[in-house]
């Protein structure tokens, strides 16, 4: 009882025995070794996996949720319309624009608004900027949980680019609050779209070459990653795996070709998918999604037509429901909103990509090593801002 | 000049804290220019003050014994483990007549508390009660056993060359055929130099996304740094080992012998730092199979090797 913090006149009360009961009284009793990766843990995130070690074998994992909820859904209740989107946003900062245009064509179908041309090309930009800047911080850090820093950095280089033309467009670098219900907030300008041409610039002809050297077909990396958290076809259906992990089961499921929103119905790009189903092949899914991308928004921006950018949006919307998916960086985001006729809207439920994500983990960690617990997390790409909202 | 001046300062305790704050500060420098950035920048011109504020830092943190540890054996080991690679230093001829003590079997001796390392840091990790220490103490030792016998066998093809185990006297033997033919012990050396002393991409141990920091988890300030000095410390030494084996140690045209000595193990760091950069960690199993299946038959079949040239040669 002598350390300082006791002496500072605080008191802990230490749960010394707590009753354990069930499979876990079992896995205790077999003399397994219980870790908690997470929640104050170097790669963890705000969030912890149970995991029950035999050696170096993983036996059991339970993932444990809820550090960072921030109740998203609730807030929205008190918001209006168009102030909503801030909430909506902040599902996962590192690709915000992909949630801002679900939430907002589902707003757009209850009110029956029809947003102007220029509107859906410029949330076309945007919404590939933002898989871009996310994308490349996934990249970073799958390399990153085998302790090298190198293409985390590299990554933040390329990235800085792109969040310098979301500060010429909106003002903010991160949370830009930028597409809203009736089109979006300001006017692409033609300094904005010299900005995002010379990010693109910087990403295909400085970043990808780059990186491409030295990190992919880096053998000791495959070493590492091939044939580890294999997920096959069925499996990934079955698990409701989303994104990028889905595809890198051989589902070709994307939203943007499937059911076209915005302006990808006029745009030509292909979806990437891979058939081995390991975490090297969704680091190569994520790898070629981020060149396609770069693609994209030449294209959209080489189309970009003349006209309004925004159109009005009701202050009152007529009751209604709506159920919108948009493919976000880290897969199928549903919106299902619902109006009763108010200022604000009645209830917003968000159907998270990381959250389906999340509990494939236990099937997917089942007989792996200690040390694949990480990269199988990095390479399953989730957001615990997302996880929990 | 007198031992115990040379012991205080020039290959001693001075020295290696200066050796120390350089090759943190050159580590920090080097990656940084690898990932595009600019590294220390303040402390000091270009930044060269920037370890010796961190050193001064962690010796002014509270001594933070957690309640279970055991706390003699706790707050012993780091400083056992210091003495243990300050020892490795005396041995070391940095030029002609810069070297503490010199005996017949400097090699051994080097070796043998080399090989002394393993239950160091085993008993780090275990008097911390901690869970990831205790793992990461396993690790050790297990990745430091596996690494060692091909040091030995590579450092022993180079004595049996030589024949000798006296530092001075291989330097002064050594020539271009014996680093052609030491070629392969030293890749060997080298490689198994990265797993003794966890090196990246043999960083298991410490490997930060799996086990936290390993057996330094639960430790900090004064202890964390005598800790940490004493791994880089081993390092050097075994690099300043295998400059003596397989480089030809301060041999070398013009320059005073001491430059040439730390132009050489300079270009090994430079090797480790690239490597830290570029390569991921590999695994446990993955590493353990690579040391009993590969690296050590090649280290047997090398010495074997060198046995038949020696035949040869006399």
């Amino acid at each position: 009882m002598g350390n300082s913090i006791s002496l500072a006149g605080y008191t802990f009360v230490v749960e010394e025995s707590k009753e354990i009961s069930g499979e876990d009284l079992g896995l205790l009793q077999e003399k397994l070794l219980q870790l908690n990766w997470g929640v104050q843990h170097p790669a963890s995130g705000p969030m912890r996996l149970k995991l029950w070690v035999d050696g170096d074998e993983v036996v059991k994992v339970d993932p444990d949720i809820g550090y960072v909820l921030r109740l998203l859904e609730k807030l929205v209740e008190y918001r209006t319309w168009i102030n909503a989107v801030v909430n909506v946003e902040r599902a996962c900062f590192m690709d915000d624009f992909g949630t801002m245009a679900g939430y907002s064509i589902a707003a757009e179908k209850i009110a029956g608004v029809e947003v102007p041309k220029k509107a859906d090309y410029v949330r076309t930009i945007l919404c590939e900027g933002g898989r871009i800047v996310s994308h490349l911080i996934g990249l970073g850090s799958f390399v990153g949980v085998m302790g090298v820093h190198t293409p985390m950095q590299w990554a933040l280089i390329a990235r800085e680019k792109f969040l310098d033309a979301f500060e010429v467009y909106s003002g903010q670098r991160i949370a830009t609050a930028s597409i809203i219900p009736g089109g979006v907030r300001y006017e692409p300008t033609g300094k904005f779209i010299e900005k995002m041409i010379s990010a693109v610039d910087f990403l295909e002809k400085e970043f990808i070459p780059r990186y491409a050297e030295v990190f992919i077909d880096n053998p000791t990396l495959k070493l590492r990653s091939q044939g580890i958290g294999v997920v096959p076809k069925e499996k990934a259906v079955e698990l409701g795996l989303a994104g990028p992990a889905l595809r890198a089961s051989g589902v070709a499921s994307d939203v943007r070709k499937d059911y076209p929103y915005a302006a990808y119905g006029e745009l030509d790009f292909k979806v990437v998918t891979k058939e081995e189903g390991d975490a090297y092949a969704r680091y190569l899914v994520l790898w070629e999604e981020l060149i396609e991308s770069a693609k994209i928004i030449r294209q959209a921006i080489e189309g970009l037509p003349e006209g309004e950018w925004r159109t009005k949006f009701p202050i009152k919307v007529p009751p209604g429901e709506a159920y919108v998916n948009v493919e976000w960086a880290r897969g199928c985001f549903g919106f299902h909103l619902i109006s009763d006729g108010g200022t604000g809207p009645y209830r917003l439920k968000m159907r998270a990509p990381s959250f389906a994500n999340v509990w494939a983990l236990p099937e997917i960690m089942k007989n792996v090593k200690l040390a694949d617990v990480p990269v199988i997390f990095a390479s399953l790409y989730m957001c615990h801002g997302d996880i929990d909202r | 000049m007198e031992a115990w001046i040379k012991a205080i300062f020039f290959p001693g305790f001075l020295f290696l804290l200066v050796v120390f704050l350089t090759i943190f500060y050159l580590e920090r420098k080097v990656l940084a220019d690898v990932h595009l950035r600019t590294g220390p920048y303040y402390v000091g011109k270009w930044g060269i003050l920037q370890t010796t504020a961190d050193v001064f830092k962690l010796l002014q943190k509270e001594f933070v014994i957690q309640r279970r540890a055991n706390k003699l054996l706790f707050s012993l080991i780091p400083f056992v483990a210091f003495l243990m690679v300050a020892i490795l230093i005396a041995f070391i001829p940095f030029s002609e007549h810069s070297y503490i003590v010199s005996t017949s079997f400097d090699l051994l001796v080097i070796l043998a508390l080399v090989t002394g390392m393993p239950p160091v840091f085993f008993y780090a990790g275990w008097a911390s009660k901690s869970k990831y220490s205790f793992i990461g103490g396993l690790r050790v030792v297990n990745q430091m056993i596996s690494g060692e016998i091909p040091l030995w066998l590579s450092a022993l093809a180079a004595a049996v060359f030589y024949g000798t185990l006296n530092h001075l006297q291989i330097v002064h033997e050594s020539s271009w055929l014996g680093f052609f033919i030491l070629l392969p012990a030293f890749l060997i050396f080298i490689t198994a130099t990265l797993i003794v002393t966890d090196r990246p991409p043999f960083d298991i141990p410490e490997a930060e996304q799996e086990v936290v920091y390993g057996f330094l988890t639960e430790f900090g300030g004064f202890n964390y740094a005598i800790l940490a000095v004493a791994k880089l410390i081993e390092l050097f030494a075994l690099f300043s080992v295998a400059v003596i084996l397989f480089l030809g140690g301060f041999k070398g045209p013009i320059l005073p012998g001491i430059v040439w000595f730390f132009v050489k193990v300079a270009v090994l760091y430079l090797f480790t730092f690239v490597v830290r950069a570029s390569t991921p960690r590999i695994r446990m199993d993955q590493l353990l199979r690579f040391c009993w299946k590969v690296l050590t038959p090649v280290a047997l079949l090398n010495l074997a090797f060198i046995i038949l040239v020696k035949m040869f040669i006399s």
